[in-house]
This record gives structure tokens, sequence and C-alpha cells, in this order.
């Protein structure tokens, strides 16, 4: 018995160490201007794994941008030189980090693309930012939302440009809103003081991620003196699906509402497990990457009420200018695949379009030349809301900034699922926050 | 001071846990009891449980707790098969081929079931979600009673078929003592077959369960089950039914318990603290015996 115990310890320890393990890389010889024949971008999405629901979404918005682009001729290098088409190549992160190192690696020394987009996970796309680093190749990252992609010190992040908004923003956006729309609303319902405490819980993926947006979450309550109270905050592993005792545990804090850092494939099991078996009758709000067809599919009737911090979604869009923009580019998705696109496909059609953008206005493939053009970027907001109309990066930390929503769901009878309503800001939204019949505050 | 009633819960949610770990180990053990064939790939035979319940599911409409006899049975089916195809072909050469054959019929089912039923991540209603059983101040969702009774039913009739039928007593006969069981004319390589088909069928009922109770699942689901399987085998003894039960219980209720008073993160962990504090006092395991 002893024997057969250590073969099984040995063989464990042994796949760890394999899958540990990262290729040795080389520095790739650059394509000369001279001899463009085409814009090479290297799309690095999660494929397969825990996060191929969204990678694939990624994936096909990416193409879904190159055929448009390409159905014009192609992106013009210089204000005057030829026009070349754009070709993608994807590389598969496997949602895990030694698959995204592997993914990197040949999309820059294989392929030798010339210039990055995607990432979803913050500690998968972390884990190949030495790669990005040691060869100098532009990246544009459409999904990965930790600040630390572009914060970090311990590598040079500047050829890494983060199209997406950050935890940071995710967790100043949903607060704020918790506090000027659903605090007021929930003390009006119990006939209570202005000033009763907000009773809010964390419900966190224990990650880059989730530990982002809970620092944001802590940060704009104390930075503004809100009056809302954090009674729990509660870990998970990435991955996982039974979230009962957690939820037992927030339940026993009795919250006002409780906030979820998740993925789509763990928020839609947390709501679900916490009011069909944990009698959890509360407002769960959910960050923007769950605006994803799959997460409604799978809420059913329990995503009534809840409330999604949004910047595109698949079933609603703000009122004004860019909804033409969003419904075109859903159709296309559609026709092309048959199902609609999600968020992070959205900046990733999105990240396409800079990328194209950027080459076009380096005027060739040199990489140095395409980051640099990434940094005085200044073109028109495609298809979401970004703050002053245009796509340019900040200087410090090379983030785009987004106009964010915040949506709720309401249950559809016809459908058997929820659909969401922008409720905030003002300016965007459709109709007002409402707390379901069923809600139950917390109590101290 | 921790409220007693939130206590029973974690408990009631940790014995939930164990039941989906208990039958996924006794068929792991099971197989490894009268084969002695270590198999990564058993967490894929939930997996496919999983789906073959979904998939008659959405084209029948059947009470997925009926469904689970149909997972079952065509699991026996599946692992018949590859015990014949698979593993009989290298049974009884190194170690090395069983595990490095295991690993790649991982990879083989889990790209065969994200070809077949797509790599998204699903889930399914119960037909009883919603209805719960008072018990004292806790309202019991009755899928999650369900559950535990089926769990029992089939532990039992486990037990009896191996008891009290002469197929099982010539199974355990194989297990005890492989050449022995032959010399007195025991067909073996038949108690390979079956063993490895009733493994598969509890592995299919753990699936069947699992979506049952509206976890979301996909091709990939099944690694970290399995792992923690093989955890609860070396935990209970290797080759032990009664262990794997015990075991299971254990890390059911010990993760719900890490999760509340540790924090969730530590959830997987404890699994394999416990199991490291196990075999550092007893290294047999709980139930195992030394000889084996």
């Amino acid at each position: 018995m002893r024997y057969s115990v250590l073969i099984i310890v040995v063989a464990l320890i042994a796949a760890a160490l394999v899958a540990g393990c990262t290729q040795q890389v080389q520095q790739p010889a650059q394509t000369p201007a001279s001899s463009v024949g085409e814009i090479k971008i290297g799309v690095i999405a999660s494929l397969t794994g825990p996060a191929s629901n969204v990678g694939k979404n990624m994936w096909q918005s990416a193409q879904v941008a190159a055929d448009e682009i390409n159905a014009k001729g192609g992106i013009q290098l210089g204000a005057s030189g030829p026009k070349v088409p754009i070709k993608l190549i994807v590389g598969d992160d496997e949602s895990t980090q030694q698959g995204g190192q592997k993914a990197a690696t040949k999309l820059i020394t294989d392929d030798k693309v010339d210039i990055l987009v995607g990432g979803y996970s913050s500690a998968v796309t972390s884990a190949y930012q030495q790669i990005i680093a040691e060869y100098k190749v532009p990246y544009i990252v459409t999904g990965a939302s930790s600040p630390v992609i572009t914060h970090r010190t311990d590598i040079d992040t500047s050829y890494v440009f983060h199209h997406c908004p950050t935890t940071d923003s995710y967790g100043q956006y949903t607060v704020t809103f918790i506090d000027q729309v659903i605090r007021p609303a929930v003390n009006k319902k119990l006939n209570a003081a202005a000033d009763r405490p907000f009773r809010l819980a964390l419900l966190y993926q224990d990650t880059a991620f989730g530990k982002g947006v809970q620092a944001a979450v802590n940060d704009t309550i104390t930075n503004n003196k809100l009056n809302i109270v954090l009674v729990s905050q509660q870990g998970f592993k990435m991955g996982e699906s039974d979230f009962r005792t957690q939820l037992t545990a927030t339940r026993a804090a009795n919250p006002d509402a409780v906030y979820l850092a998740a993925f789509p494939n763990e928020g839609a099991p947390i709501i679900t497990q916490a009011r069909r078996d944990i009698g959890l009758n509360t407002i769960f709000l959910s960050v923007e990457n769950n605006d994803n067809a799959q997460f409604y599919k799978d809420l059913g009737q329990y995503g009534e009420g809840s409330i999604i911090e949004s910047r595109f979604s698949p079933y609603t869009a703000p009122v004004g200018i860019l909804a033409d923009a969003q419904s075109k580019f859903k159709n296309s998705y559609n026709a092309k695949w048959g199902t609609f696109p999600d968020m992070m496909g959205a900046s990733t059609y999105e990240g396409v379009y800079i990328a194209a953008q950027a080459a076009g206005n380096a005027g060739s493939t040199d990489k140095a030349a395409i980051k640099q053009a990434l940094v005085d970027l200044n073109m028109p907001q495609v298809i979401e809301a970004m703050k002053g109309g245009s796509i340019s990066f900040t200087k410090d930390f090379r983030e785009s900034q987004f106009d964010l929503w915040m949506e709720q769901l309401a249950f559809n009878q016809t459908l058997g699922e929820t659909r969401p309503d922008i409720v905030w800001p003002d300016n965007l939204k459709v109709t007002d926050f409402t707390l379901p019949s069923w809600y139950q505050p917390g109590s101290a | 001071m921790v409220d007693f009633g939130i206590l029973l819960q974690i408990l009631f949610w940790g014995i939930y846990a164990g039941c989906i770990y208990i039958l996924l180990a006794t068929g792991l053990n099971l197989i490894f009891g009268v084969m002695k064939v270590v198999n990564f790939a058993h967490g894929e035979f939930l997996m496919i449980g999983a789906y073959i319940t979904v998939t008659i599911f959405v084209l029948t409409g059947f009470n997925p707790y009926c469904i689970i006899l149909l997972s079952m049975l065509a699991l026996i089916g599946i692992g018949a098969v590859v015990e014949r195809l698979c593993f009989r072909p290298i049974l009884g050469t190194s170690k090395l081929n069983e595990i490095f054959l295991s690993i790649g019929l991982i990879y083989i089912f889990q790209n065969g079931a994200a070809m077949i039923w797509g790599d998204e991540w699903q889930s399914i209603r119960s037909p009883y979600q919603g209805i719960t059983v008072p018990v004292g101040s806790f309202n019991l969702p009755l899928d999650y009673v369900i559950i535990m009774v089926v769990t029992a039913a089939i532990l039992v009739a486990l037990y009896l078929f191996l008891k009290k039928t002469r197929t099982g007593r010539e199974m355990r006969a194989t297990s005890q003592n492989r050449k022995g069981a032959m010399l007195v004319g025991i067909n073996v390589e038949r108690m390979d077959i079956l063993s490895f088909g009733i493994g598969c069928a509890l592995a299919a009922a753990a699936g069947t369960l699992w979506v049952v109770s509206g976890q979301v699942f996909n091709p990939y689901m099944g690694s970290i089950p399995a792992v923690k399987a093989f955890a609860i085998i070396i935990l209970g003894g290797l080759g032990s039914i009664p262990g794997a039960i015990i075991g299971g219980l254990i890390y059911g209720i010990a993760e719900n318990g890490a999760a509340y008073f540790l924090g969730g993160v530590w959830k997987d962990a404890i699994s394999f603290i416990i199991l490291i504090i196990v075999l550092v006092v007893r290294p047999t395991g709980l139930f195992g015996e030394s000889g084996e």
C-alpha cells in the first residue's frame, strides 16, 4: 500500500513540476517595415478551461472586427502608405498561468505577431507579462481588470495598455450607486433615519481580480466617509461551484445587499444558491464581466432584482449615439456566430480596432513605433461609452477611461430569464431602480 | 459565540458535499480494490454522468432523479469499454503506465465532451427547487434531503451486492487475493470489468446528483473532485469502502467547516492538511491494512 501511495504522490508532484515549467524564450527578428504585407494581431483568449465561455466570446468578437476592417480594404499604413489587411492569430491561454505563458511565447516567437490583444484573468495575464516585457511587444489588455497589470513595478509594463475598466473603477462606481440609490431606497422601505448605516456584504474570488474589487470597495467607503458598513467579507477559490457555506455565513451577518466579485460561472450559482437554498432574499450586485448571455440563462428567475455594473450588455444599450453602433456589432456577431457578444467581447472587438489604428498611425510594424502610437492615440469611441467620447490612454498607467452604468434585472416570464434595464446614472438610465417586493433588508 | 443553528446548517452542507465525494471515492476504491489500478481519469466519469443526465433531461423532460439509473447504466457500459481497451492491456505492468494512461484519458474525455456538448458552463433546475423541509429553525431544501437518501440507498445496494450475491463475494475475493481467487475458479477478468463498470456507475451517480443540486458543470469539472477522491481513499485506506464513506464525510464536513471558520480559500487546503496528518499518524489510512 505504501508503494501505491508513494507512486501517486510522486506522480502528483511530477505533474505539478511539469506544469510549472516555462519555455525558454528567444528574441525574435523584427519584420522589416518595407515588407509589410499584413498586420499580424495576436489574440490571447481562454478558448479552453473554466473561462472558455468568455474567452470564446473575445476571440469571436475579434474576428468580427477583423472582418469589418478587412472588408474596407484593411488599414492604411501612415498618411500615404498602402492599405494592408490584418491577420488574427489566436493563442489559447487554457485559463491557466502556464497556458498563458505558452500562448504568449508561441504568438511572439513562432507566429511573430506585431501586436497583442486580449487577456481575461488577471492572474493568468500577470503570469506572462514578463514575456511581453522581454520581447517588448505592444499589448492591449481587454479583459484582465486588476490595476496591477499596468501598475506593477517589478517588470517593464510600458508596452502594456489597459482597455477595460479596472477593479478600482468597478468598486468605486458600484459603491457610489449603493450610497446614492440603494441606501435611500432601503431607508425609505424601513422608514429608517437617513443616517442608518447600510450593511453591505462582499463575496469575492480570492485572486488579484477579486481582491482588487475588495480593496476598491474598502477604499471608496473609507476615502469618501460613506455611511456603509462591510458586515461580511468572504473569499472563495476561483472556479468554485458550491457557495452554500459562505452564503450561510453571509446571511448570518444580516446584510442589506451583497456585492459579488465573481466570474459568470461563479456569480450565477452564488445568486441561485443564495436565493433558492439559503433564503437570502437580498439585492445582489455583480461586476461587469457577468453581463453575459450565459449568465442570464443560468440565473433564471433568481436573477430578479439583481444589479450588474456594466458598459456593454447583450440585451440593452444606453440611450444616445452609441445605441446604433452597439446594435450593429451585436447583429454582425449574431449573424456570424448565432449568439450575442458579451462585454469582454466588446472590448476585444474595440481592442482590434485600436491595434489596427495604432499600426496605421505608426506606419510600420516596428513595435516601438506601434507602442508610441498607442501612447499618442486619440481615436473616436467605437461601441462603448468613453469619457470625453474618445479612446486614449492615461499618461501614467496607460488606462483608457470608460463611462459605466448600473443595470437592474427584471424577470421576463415569456423568456424564462431576466433582462436588464439601465437604472443609473441619470443621463443613461431608461428606468428607475426599485426594491423587489420579496426583498428583506438586514438588521443589526 | 457561533450560533448552533448556523453550525447545523454548515454540517448539513458538509454532509451534502460528502455524498458526492463518497460516491466518487467508493467507485474509485472499488476499482483499486479489485484491479489495483490507479485511474486519475475517474473524475471524467462524473463529468460524463453529468452530461448524460442533462442530455436525457433536455430530450425527454424526465425527472432528473429517475435519470440517475440510466446514467449509471450508460457509465457501466462506457467503463467496461475503457477497462477492456485501455486498462486490461497494461494490467500488471508499471504503475507509471496506469498513471500516464489515465492522464491521457483525462484529455480525451474532456476534449471529447467539449466537442459533443460544448465547453460552456451549464446548469439545470431540479423539479423540486424551492421546496423545503422545516427542521427546527432551518428549512432544509428538499433536493439535498433527496440527494442524501439516494446516496444512502446506492451504498446500501452496493453493500447488499457485495455481501449477499455470489458475484459480489467473488469480487471481494478477487480484491482480497487475486491469485487465490483465480485458483478457486473465479474469472478475475470478469471481476475487473464488472468492478470498473460499477465504479464508473457510482461516479455517474455522483455526476447526476451534482447537476440536480444546481451546481454548474463543464467538461473540465472532473479534475478537482477526482484529486479529492484520491485523497479520500488514501485517507480512508486504499481498497476500503467503509474508509471511502467515512473519508468522504470527513472531507465534506471539514471543507465546509473550514470555509466558515477560516474562509473559503481554505476549503481545498483543509482536505490535504487532514490527509497529511492522518498519513503521519496512521500511514495505512483510517481503515487500510498494512499488508495490502
